[in-house]
């Protein structure tokens, strides 16, 4: 039973990096491979701030929203003249930067050595320690952003992403200043991402830049990919899949020494066998 | 609209059917968890968890030091086990970080339930299974973490490998009091076990007057020629080779030679606990200074361990230092269950009171902090062979 | 001053051992329009063929690089039979193509590192330490020279094999309209086959020669396709005499930026580097 608790405190957290990843990548077409460096964004800040000043795991987390709003801002504005397969790169590259700077600004991140010790959150006496708790808090969270999410894309906000994602140079022509859209929902991604975060951070109270490598951005990638373009529902059956294969895998009898390898060869197939014969996911109203 | 509260009444529902969950746990929670430790406690077999990294770049120590374990686990067994009954290991991918050592963590505690885990490895996951240990009462006991953080962590971990903070300290004594040396420059990767040895050598280095600098590297750099030239070019007095692995050592000792620099060397212990690379690097490592905390070739049992897993495996063990506190982890905890049974909390307990503990680590005492205690001593290789300095 | 030869010579060997892989990628993107995320681990394919034969097998260490490069070769040749040509039937999307060489990718390299432990390895070719030759007073191995050597001349037969050979028209002719090319009566899968079996087997090549130079790993192929990709972008991608050009900038720039700036930013700079190049000058140096 607490296994499931913690299975499905990831599953919520990996719910709302896929469902945010869907808005920039299913809705509009734009084809980002940095999410992890949001995700980290927001976890650094609250456990930097937490461990640094003792700030509350709330404040953390809006500021670290706010952050991820900015540099979202700067880097989106730049990427946003690059085009298909540019924007890729560009986007991997710009991970690798920041998963960089979460190695190298030793004096700020500790580096390799991570933080550790990050807490649980506390808010007015209510205290969300336990994992079922914890669990509590998180889904109040994936709640209140696919509710977001939602009206978002059933929004004529919505439309215009669908548009740009299918022709960007014609709904150009009819005078929507595309740059905006692409932005601003670049951003409100970035700042979800950042979201989950903050809960990885102060669920497994220890983070190392590790956990945001560019790998970890094409994972969530995977998710929503999985799941099909441009269905929130189906980035929350992606990170679900996601979450619960590898761990269903534990149990299939593979001899330990290469239990491990013979996992990530599965995880591959997958993406391979989709790709195949079903690149919209399960889901999907997108094909790719 | 309609979509919307459609969307809260899920959430509600969820979150409604956890709370039912919870309230019923709580009723529950005495009876049926003490009648199944009760029932297993009796003739199965004793489960301990292992949490390693299986998979990623860490593998290339994972790997080996997991057949370490099988090795031990397979010698208890094959000797009837503990009061007839059987050791099983169950073995999880701590992946070298938090996640996946947290997953992993709560997988074997909660699934598997073992009372005992002997991981992780990299102090990331160690660090991140700590608090799941804790507040399930099931003692972790890592074998190969040595960052600083994990000291004095908890009652329930405790570790009989060292903390980086003793190497670098002894080092620096050496090189600034014994060799005059004013300068020492670093490569170092970035890693938490290399970084804690660069940390502990320039403190103590720079209070008692020297200079370092450093040139990182990641994890799988293979061209150092450029960082090499760098570091050539502040004319240092001595250069610290601070790898993770023999492996990212030898890389550098080639390319050193190579671009023909010769220069006083200083190695991390994972090079002197690999006899087989000091021996193929005689010539460059003359006079190289390391601290170790030892492998002690005429250790019975380290041997013993050299022999039966070079007879079942086919090559010799790699990351020695590393292998023999991993074997004896097994024994320790082998012992440590006669002694007070398969209890968790016991168990804790009984760690604190190890004390000279014979195994192929040599004599093992844990302090209160968790710590092995011991001295790191100052070791210098001379035609190929690791002997202690100043002897 | 002193040092500089030393820096140039560094930077030398870094371009060429980028060369020999740009040119497979380049070659592929040229023919297929896609970032081939498989490319990389084929420089490990090369290297373990070589490994397995000379060390397990015990066969002659020439015989064994021989060996070595067609079996990377074939590998990519039965990516493209199996996985890729099918999804170009199915017209599928560049990034569908991309995620299925990524996972094919995650398979290779989990499969490579289940047969030969996840250890570092080296090819060993003679007894000793290798031949050192010094310039003044810097110093280059015979190895590193001949990966110079190498680098040279597989850029060069490549260049003649396209210009002047009925094959390397029908390859010009693919890669500017590949429809086209059908009308007038190219084979092209059979050809892309072929351009999948050269640019493949150069990746072997690179990969024998780093595993003579460092070793061998079963993850070294990510490092070398983004080192590689991102020369192919400076160059111009798609563009072999690009690739090359940049090739030996990345080498440039990065071995003497080491020189000025803590080496940990190495990886950082290079892709600051790449998203510049994105935004100024996407086309690369060269235009294709």
């Amino acid at each position: 039973m607490a296994y499931l608790i913690h299975l499905a405190i990831l599953f919520v957290i990996y719910a709302i990096l896929g469902i945010s990843l869907n808005l920039v990548v299913g809705y509009t077409g734009l084809l980002s491979v940095t999410h992890a460096a949001f995700f980290g964004i927001g976890a650094y800040i609250v456990a930097i701030l937490g461990m640094q000043f003792g700030l509350n795991f709330f404040v953390g987390l809006l500021l670290g929203v706010v952050v991820a709003g900015i540099i979202s801002f700067l880097i989106g504005f730049v990427l946003s003249r690059l085009g298909g397969d540019y924007y890729v790169l560009g986007t991997v590259g710009f991970n690798y930067i920041v998963w960089s700077v979460l190695l190298n600004w030793q004096e700020v991140t500790r580096g390799p050595l991570g933080i550790p010790g990050i807490s649980r959150p506390k808010l007015f006496g209510l205290d969300f320690t336990s994992n079922l708790a914890f669990l509590f808090l998180a889904v109040i969270i994936l709640g209140a952003i696919y509710v977001f999410s939602q009206s978002i894309v059933t929004s004529s906000f919505g439309r215009v992403l669908k548009a740009i994602r299918e022709d960007e140079r014609a709904i150009n022509v009819f005078g929507y200043n595309t740059l905006y859209y692409k932005l601003t929902i670049f951003m409100i991604a970035a700042a979800m991402a950042a979201i989950a975060g903050s809960l990885f951070a102060s669920y497994i109270t220890f983070i190392s830049p590790a956990t945001f490598m560019v790998m970890e951005s094409v994972f969530i990638l995977a998710i929503v990919i999985l799941g099909g373009f441009a269905n929130l529902k189906g980035s929350l059956l992606g990170a679900l899949f996601l979450i619960f294969l590898p761990e269903a895998l534990r149990f299939v009898g593979f001899t330990e020494d290469i239990a491990a390898q013979m996992r990530q060869a599965v995880y591959g197939l997958l993406l391979v066998v989709l790709m195949l014969y079903r690149p919209q996911g399960l889901l999907g109203e997108y094909k790719l | 609209m309609e979509k919307q509260s459609k969307t809260w009444l899920w959430v509600i529902g969820i979150l409604v059917v956890v709370g039912v969950v919870y309230l019923v746990m709580t009723l529950n929670s005495s009876t049926p968890a003490t009648n199944e430790s009760a029932s297993k406690g009796e003739n199965g077999p004793i489960k301990i968890g292992v949490i390693a990294p299986l998979t990623g770049d860490a593998a290339a120590y994972g790997e080996p030091l997991q057949k370490v374990i099988a090795l031990a686990v397979e010698e208890i067994n094959n000797a009837g086990g503990l009061g007839g009954r059987m050791f099983q290991f169950t073995y999880e991918d701590g992946k070298c970080n938090g996640k996946d050592g947290a997953n992993a963590m709560q997988k074997l505690v909660n699934i598997d339930k073992v009372k005992v885990v002997i991981g992780g490895f990299c102090s990331s996951e160690s660090l991140a299974a700590v608090p799941i240990a804790t507040a399930n009462k099931v003692v972790l006991f890592s074998g190969g973490s040595s960052s600083p953080d994990l000291t004095n962590v908890s009652s329930y971990f405790l570790r009989d490998y060292p903390s980086d903070a003793a190497q670098g300290k002894v080092l620096a004594e050496i090189a600034y009091g014994d060799k005059k040396w004013r300068k020492v420059v670093f490569i170092q990767e970035q890693l938490d076990y290399p970084l804690g040895i660069f940390k502990a050598f320039s403190s103590n280095f720079e209070r008692l007057g020297g200079q370092t600098s450093k040139e990182e590297f990641t994890e799988g750099t293979t061209d150092f020629r450029s960082q090499l030239t760098k570091l050539r070019g502040l004319k240092p007095d001595a250069l610290f080779i601070d790898t993770q692995t023999p492996a990212a050592a030898e890389r550098i000792f080639k390319q050193l030679t190579e671009l023909k620099w010769k220069v006083p060397l200083l190695v991390s212990d994972a090079v002197t606990g690999d006899p087989a690379v000091v021996e193929k690097n005689a010539t460059i490592l003359e006079g190289a200074l390391a601290a170790e905390f030892g492998t002690d070739p005429n250790n019975a049992t380290f041997k013993h361990l050299l022999e039966a897993y070079k007879q079942k495996h086919n090559v010799d063990v790699p990351y020695q230092s590393y292998a023999q506190t991993m074997y004896d982890a097994v024994y320790i905890v082998r012992d440590g269950i006669k002694a007070v049974g398969y209890d968790g909390e016991k168990l804790a307990l009984w760690s604190r009171t190890i004390k000279d503990w014979k195994g192929a680590s040599g004599l093992v005492t844990i302090g209160s902090d968790g710590d092995r205690v011991s001295g790191h001593i100052g070791k210098v290789i001379k035609k190929g062979k690791v002997e202690v300095y100043g002897m | 001053m002193d040092l500089i030869m030393q820096f140039i010579i560094n930077s030398l060997i870094a371009g060429a051992t980028y060369t020999l892989v740009t040119l497979g990628f380049n070659l592929v993107y040229g023919a297929t329009k896609f970032v081939n995320m498989f490319h990389g681990v084929l420089a490990a394919v090369g290297g373990y063929t070589v490994f397995f034969f000379t060390q397990t097998i015990g066969i002659d260490l020439w015989v064994s690089i021989i060996v070595g490069i067609i079996g990377a070769g074939l590998v990519g040749f039965l990516a493209d039979r199996f996985i890729f040509s099918t999804l170009r039937i199915k017209k599928a999307s560049n990034l569908v193509m991309f995620i299925a060489s990524l996972g094919a990718f995650i398979v290779l390299q989990a499969v490579l590192a289940m047969v030969f432990t996840s250890q570092f390895q080296s090819i060993v070719h003679s007894v000793d330490s290798p031949r050192v030759y010094e310039i003044g007073s810097a110093a280059i191995t015979h190895i590193q020279l001949l990966i110079i050597i190498t680098a040279l001349f597989s850029s060069f037969g490549l260049v003649l094999l396209l210009r002047f050979t009925m094959f390397g028209k029908a390859v010009k002719a693919i890669s500017d309209d590949e429809e086209v090319a059908k009308i007038i009566g190219i084979d092209t899968n059979k050809i892309i086959g072929y351009v999948f079996f050269i640019g493949s087997a150069i990746a072997g090549i690179a990969g024998i020669l780093i595993g003579f130079d460092t070793g061998i790993q079963p993850t070294m192929g990510l490092a070398i396709l983004l080192e590689g990709a991102t020369a192919s972008i400076i160059g111009g991608i798609g563009n072999l005499y690009g690739g090359i050009a940049g090739s030996f900038l990345l080498g440039f720039v990065e071995n003497f930026g080491i020189w000025k700036i803590p080496s940990e930013w190495k990886g950082a700079i290079t892709f600051s580097v790449l998203i510049i190049f994105l935004i100024f000058r996407p086309q690369g140096i060269f235009k294709k």
